[in-house]
């Protein structure tokens, strides 16, 4: 499994009332599948996901990455995870506003200690892939939404990590974006035999994932594998 | 649809992959790419970085020009006192080394007794009054002849010497700062003195008045503030103030070279802790400012703080990053703080050319390390403060 909880909850402190976000998450998911999420808003989505990432620990159960169990691991071991094996999306781009495109992609290289000395050579690839390069020296307030999308996936996807997380990646979208970026999941997932899990609402990325997860009220309430994607098994 | 596979069946991305990680320039992109994040985010934020920038520019200046200054007035002072000429300053016991601060004086009769010691060749009274109209300047009280004894006369650039007790000699800068001339008024303490002569400057004051006068002025009738004391033979300096010493317990004697030293160094007592409080002023002001810049900094980039971590920045690259941009801020800011201040030390002896300021190289390089310093300091906690965010809690700033 490269992915899997155990009983997982996560409470938050608001003032001095508790607030469960996940109440019992059990779940497992394999090397290449495509996994989309869904469930009313404040059920325990996007922390899941931030847990899945590396970038909250669980207040109970087991949260394992690859084996690891995140909630053992101290910040080093964490950030290390999210370097090494994680790519993010969230729903706002999330781009640094000060760099250029080409930039915030090579941002993530430069932190995964994995930057060249071109930055023709080091972006150019990915740009193609994504329809961007021609927006590479483009600061991110000069981009269509769609547009810093696509940068957004390009930053985590160049490091090729072992799973690739979204958070709703289409819900400020047109369709003509989400149809760039759904073409773009599938084939990684497709050809690169990519794990994805994404949280989503769009009935496109529900219709080709592997597996569809609903939550509410911070538990899993329907677990579906919808058709056949590519899996370690 | 665009095409993820190579020709070799490799994926494209994996040959962009294997690209950057073959590379040997690896280590200077990375170092590249934190320019470029350092300088994006200075040049985004432009009146934060300028102010930054030129507090530390004023902690450089604030340094460079009050301690020049400090050192300036001294250093001459010291230079002006030895081309008197004399040998020995005697002075009262409990006497100050800064000759305008002393109240305490000596009998004039005194000079007879000092003169029938063994090797000494003349002995030169002095009343010292502080003209504080117009800045700050010592004026002598002299005998021309007794005073001409010790300094050897002076250089006359114009004019002769008193022939009443109301004519000043003034010396040729501050001549020039005044625009005085022979035959001119000037208003000294009050008391209103006719130019009588200018004479070339470097020989204790840049004010001369009658001795009589001077006693007259601060009340001290046939007293003296110092001597000034001139050998036979120079080389026997230290037997004749041992000689002197027998005769005059109570009093100071300094061989004028020592005091000359004492004045151009930083070792005074008074000098060193006015040294002191400036540069903690300054260096408290530096780190005020880049701590304030700083903090406004990391609010202000909290989220892009959170995106970094998101994408596995460690707390360690913040905390270099945030430091490498003060830096930069601290350098940029040292830089324009040394010229400034060469351009006012130029600018205050153009205006007032009594005024000397003195940058010295080990100054430029204290005030560099204090402006360095403090920037250092003042970054310390924003920075960590930084590193320690939630990078979940970071991303979710609005």
């Amino acid at each position: 499994m490269i992915l899997e909880t155990i009983d997982l909850r996560k409470t938050y402190k608001l003032g001095k009332v508790d607030v469960e976000a996940l109440r019992g998450v059990n779940l497992r998911i394999r090397e290449g599948e495509l996994v989309a999420i869904k469930g009313p808003s404040g059920c325990g989505k996007s922390t899941l996901m931030h847990i899945l990432g590396a970038m909250a620990r669980p207040t109970y159960g087991k949260a394992l990455i690859s084996g690891q169990s995140i909630g053992d691991m101290n910040d080093r071991q964490l950030t290390q995870v999210r370097r090494r094996n994680i790519g993010f999306v969230f729903q706002k781009s999330n781009l640094l506003p000060t760099l250029t495109v080409r930039d915030n992609i090579e941002i993530a290289r430069h932190i995964h200690g994995a930057a060249g000395d071109s930055k023709d050579q080091d972006s150019s690839g990915i740009a193609q892939l994504l329809m961007i390069q021609d927006k590479m020296g483009h600061k991110p307030s000069e981009l269509s939404g769609g547009e810093q999308q696509r940068v957004a996936i390009a930053r985590a996807v160049v490091n090729r990590p072992s799973i690739l997380l979204a958070d709703e990646p289409t819900g400020n979208l047109d369709s003509r974006n989400s149809e760039i970026v759904l073409d773009m999941f599938r084939e990684l997932n497709r050809k690169l035999r990519q794990t994805i899990v994404l949280v989503t609402h769009n009935p496109d990325l529900i219709a080709y994932a592997g597996r569809l997860i609903e939550m509410r009220d911070g538990m899993i309430v329907a677990d579906s594998v919808c058709r056949q994607t590519f899996t370690d098994e | 649809m665009w095409e993820i596979f190579s020709n070799d069946g490799r994926t494209a991305i994996d040959v962009e992959y294997s690209r950057y990680r073959r590379s040997p320039g690896g280590k200077r992109a990375g170092d590249r790419m934190n320019r470029r994040l350092i300088i994006a985010g200075l040049a985004a934020r432009p009146v934060r970085t300028t102010v930054s920038i030129m507090a530390v520019a004023l902690e450089v200046i604030l340094i460079l020009t009050i301690i020049g200054l400090a050192n300036g007035i001294t250093n001459e002072t010291g230079r002006r006192t030895e081309g008197v000429g004399a040998d020995i300053m005697f002075q009262a016991p409990g006497s100050s080394l800064l000759l305008a601060l002393n109240n305490s004086t000596l009998p004039i009769a005194l000079g007879n007794k000092i003169r029938d010691v063994e090797g000494i060749k003349a002995v030169a009274p002095v009343q010292l009054q502080v003209n504080a109209s117009n800045g700050l300047e010592v004026v002598y009280g002299i005998e021309p002849k007794t005073f001409d004894e010790i300094t050897g006369g002076f250089i006359w650039h114009g004019g002769r010497s008193f022939s009443g007790p109301d004519e000043v000699l003034v010396d040729d800068l501050y001549a020039r700062s005044k625009g005085l001339s022979t035959g001119d008024s000037v208003d000294i303490l009050g008391h209103k003195f006719k130019v009588a002569g200018v004479v070339e400057h470097g020989k204790g004051a840049r004010l001369y008045i009658p001795l009589k006068t001077a006693q007259a002025m601060a009340g001290t009738a046939n007293r003296a503030s110092l001597f000034y004391i001139k050998l036979n033979n120079p080389d026997r300096l230290n037997d004749v103030i041992d000689r002197m010493k027998k005769e005059f317990p109570a009093y100071r004697m300094l061989p004028l070279k020592e005091y000359t030293m004492l004045m151009m160094s930083n070792n005074m007592p008074a000098l060193e802790a006015f040294i002191k409080i400036v540069v903690f002023i300054a260096v408290f002001i530096g780190v005020l400012v880049i701590f304030l810049s700083m903090y406004m900094t990391i609010t202000e980039r909290t989220r892009e703080i959170g995106i970094l971590r998101s994408l596995g920045a460690s707390k360690w690259f913040i905390v270099t990053l945030i430091f490498q941009e003060t830096a930069v801020v601290c350098v940029v800011g040292i830089v324009i703080g040394i010229v400034a201040s060469f351009l006012i030390a130029r600018g205050v002896t153009a205006m007032f050319p009594t005024l000397l300021v003195l940058i010295t190289a080990t100054w430029v390089t204290k005030a560099s390390i204090f402006a360095l310093l403090s920037g250092l300091i003042g970054t310390l906690y924003p920075s960590l403060k930084a590193a320690a965010q939630d990078p979940v809690e970071a991303i979710a700033y609005e």
